[in-house]
């Protein structure tokens, strides 16, 4: 008997040390996601000589000076408003796009669908980022570099693999019973798509704005080859200017960087379970 | 009768089928052409554009009507193969995707494994704090972490404030075995003793001119006696995580780390949440520990997740490009550049090189999709149990 007592009561030793260590290590990653957030808050309400006397301490006059600098200096009224333009764009119309195509290739017959829909899934598997050197050069060819056009282009055209594959999915697993005695009503393919489909993809249009509206809001690398002119950059490109030689002003910058985070921050606290959803359900490769 | 019925009944039928066949072959091609047009613009055609290019000696300006230009052979992959910095942003690109594989995914597992098994209180605050650097701009976290690791940054001031309070509490010992502030020869000696050579050296005459500034304090609060000794005495210590061309890359895999960790502890949370909780219990009535719920059960239900997120970690790690471009730019010195900034630099800095950096595109579009074949080929070596 004693020997069993011993026993459970080593293993609950363990049981506790192992938790503490399982507390630790994630303590130490939920650590370094809060406090660095934290920080650059702070900082960012202090001048540039408080910050770089105290940098830990909490501010002791607290100034909006440094958002009113980094909003000139970023042209954030510019740019905000483009930010705002290309996500709603983008994501309008890789929904709009992708349940159309997804209810041609789920629910009407054709030989093409094999081959076109397999090369979406091919696509799946690229990345548009490799291709931003053939595709500057496209775009320069197309005479449509500088243009909000192309940035509404390429953000549609790197977000359409996913969503082809995850409408159609959803859509075939629609009964085609509801198309086939709509059909019989004399009802057109388009009104059944607007007046059937739609309404019932509700919750994959829900998982393909959300996907969507997080990356093209963050998104860097393509459009920083897309534009060069200050009246069409997006958020992101405007922060990076903060990088280069104004990266010493460190009040501004920090600034800068909480602008570019409060806005997503703000959406993910408020959608955090449809967006946990949809990442669970977009993470799909090949 | 029934023939002269038949006829213009099958007719009407006929019209009407070929009519409905028709529209219907239109309404298909008016619902894919759309997106498939843009797809191609976007996907196919610049892979079609950087195979010609890469082949050519096109060296910017007009594609038509400009320069002419041509076909060149294939020095340009020549060149990178024999460049030894496409092996340098060629390693580096591998220890992400290393760090990719093999830590973010594991971990993100076991985290997983942590709050689907209620080994940790409160799910949601780990899920949902675990997950944020993934919604933030990937601009942000890297000029973020970028100023974390300078001399400008907490861990500097962090370890600073360490090295000042024990060199000020070792002044204050002095002080103390002398029975409080004192200048005797010997305070001053000991002191002078603990700065070393290196501090003395402000100084043209330690002795006198020790003893002249810490009189000069006379009547003050002795905080202020160590506040000006601290400042005085103890080097600043600077960073040079990002800086030191032998450790930069170290510091972008630890945020790469970091960062996605959270995205695969939500996909694999979300796929262990399907499993049948009865299954599991069923297991555990039965006598099954720990260690067999998870190697019989969860594994296998999992293994198709895994192959998933390897194969999106590794297409995630080959074309990264923000992270670095914010928080090094690929120096010092080019050290820390990976494929995408060193094609990046081919096209736009200094003299574009067209045909290199769409070898070099090519290049890793091929790398990405043999590695994911490779993956596809160990799962179906050793996994894809579960239909």
């Amino acid at each position: 008997m004693p020997e069993m007592i011993k026993e459970s009561k080593s293993k609950k030793i363990l049981s506790i040390i192992g938790k503490a260590a399982v507390y630790l290590i994630m303590g130490i990653f939920a650590f370094m996601t809060l406090y660095p957030i934290f920080w650059l808050i702070m900082n960012s309400f202090k001048t540039t000589r408080e910050f770089q006397v105290s940098q830990l301490a909490l501010p002791k006059s607290p100034t909006l000076q440094n958002y009113v600098g980094a909003w000139q200096i970023g042209d954030f009224s510019l740019l905000f408003p483009n930010s705002i333009l290309y996500t709603l764009g983008a994501t309008v119309g890789i929904i709009f796009l992708s349940l159309l195509a997804g209810f041609a290739f789920a629910k009407l017959k054709s030989k093409a669908t094999k081959p076109i829909y397999n090369s979406f899934i091919m696509g799946i598997l690229l990345t548009t980022q490799t291709l931003m050197i053939p595709l500057f050069l496209e775009v320069n060819l197309l005479g449509i570099y500088n243009t909000r056009f192309a940035v509404l282009l390429v953000y549609i055209g790197a977000g359409l693999p996913i969503g082809i594959y995850l409408s159609t999915e959803y859509i075939r697993a629609i009964p085609s019973a509801v198309v086939e005695s709509a059909r019989i009503d004399g009802a057109g393919f388009f009104r059944i798509f607007l007046s059937i489909i739609v309404p019932m993809s509700v919750p994959v249009a829900t998982t393909l704005a959300i996907l969507n509206i997080t990356n093209t809001w963050n998104e860097f690398a393509l459009i920083n080859i897309l534009v060069s002119k200050t009246e069409l950059k997006s958020l992101p490109l405007g922060i990076y200017k903060f990088s280069g030689s104004l990266s010493s002003d460190y009040g501004k910058q920090f600034a800068a960087l909480t602008i570019g985070m409060v806005p997503m921050l703000a959406f993910y606290i408020i959608f955090r379970k449809q967006i946990t959803k949809g990442v669970a359900a977009g993470a799909i490769k090949g | 009768m029934s023939s002269t019925l038949s006829a213009p009944f099958w007719g009407v039928f006929m019209t009407y089928s070929s009519k409905s066949y028709i529209e219907e072959k239109r309404a298909y091609w008016a619902m894919i052409l759309p997106a498939f047009t843009i797809y191609l613009l976007v996907m196919a055609f610049p892979i079609v554009l950087s195979i010609v290019l890469s082949v050519s000696n096109y060296s910017g300006g007009k594609m038509f009507g400009g320069e002419k230009w041509g076909f060149a052979g294939f020095d340009a992959y020549l060149r990178v193969f024999r460049d030894p910095w496409f092996w340098n942003a060629l390693k580096n690109n591998i220890y992400i995707v290393l760090v990719s594989v093999f830590g973010q995914l594991p971990l993100g597992f076991i985290f997983a494994y942590f709050i689907y098994a209620r080994i940790v209180k409160a799910p949601e605050f780990w899920q949902g704090v675990l997950y944020v650097p993934n919604i933030i701009s990937v601009i942000v976290v890297g000029l973020l972490w970028q100023t974390i690791f300078s001399p400008h940054g907490p861990i500097a001031e962090v370890i600073n404030s360490i090295r000042v309070r024990e060199f000020q509490n070792q002044v204050r010992g002095i002080f103390n075995a002398a029975g409080g502030f004192s200048l005797s020869d010997d305070v001053i000696q000991k002191i002078l003793d603990l700065v070393g050579p290196s501090g003395q050296a402000i100084f043209s005459d330690p002795l006198i001119d020790l003893r002249d500034l810490l009189s000069s304090f006379h009547g003050e609060p002795i905080e202020e006696v160590y506040n000006a000794l601290g400042n005085l005495f103890v080097q600043k210590w600077s960073p040079t995580f990002l800086t030191k061309s032998n450790i930069a890359m170290l510091p972008i895999l630890f945020v790469i780390l970091w960062m996605y960790t959270g995205m695969y502890l939500i996909l694999f949370l979300a796929n262990m949440q399907k499993i049948d909780v009865q299954i599991v219990e069923s297991a555990r009535i039965d006598g099954a520990n720990e260690g067999q719920v998870m190697r019989y059960i969860i594994l296998p239900a999992l293994s198709g997740t895994i192959v998933n997120a390897a194969i999106l970690a590794i297409s995630g790690s080959l074309s990264s490009f923000a992270l670095v471009f914010a928080m090094t730019g690929g120096g010092p010195s080019r050290v820390t550049e990976i494929l995408s900034i060193y094609m990046y630099n081919n096209a736009f800095l200094g003299r574009p090189n067209f045909p290199l950096a769409n070898a070099i595109s090519l290049i890793m579009v091929l790398i990405s999709f043999g590695l994911i074949l490779l993956t596809k080929a160990v799962e179906k070596r050793y996994g894809g149990k579960e239909e």
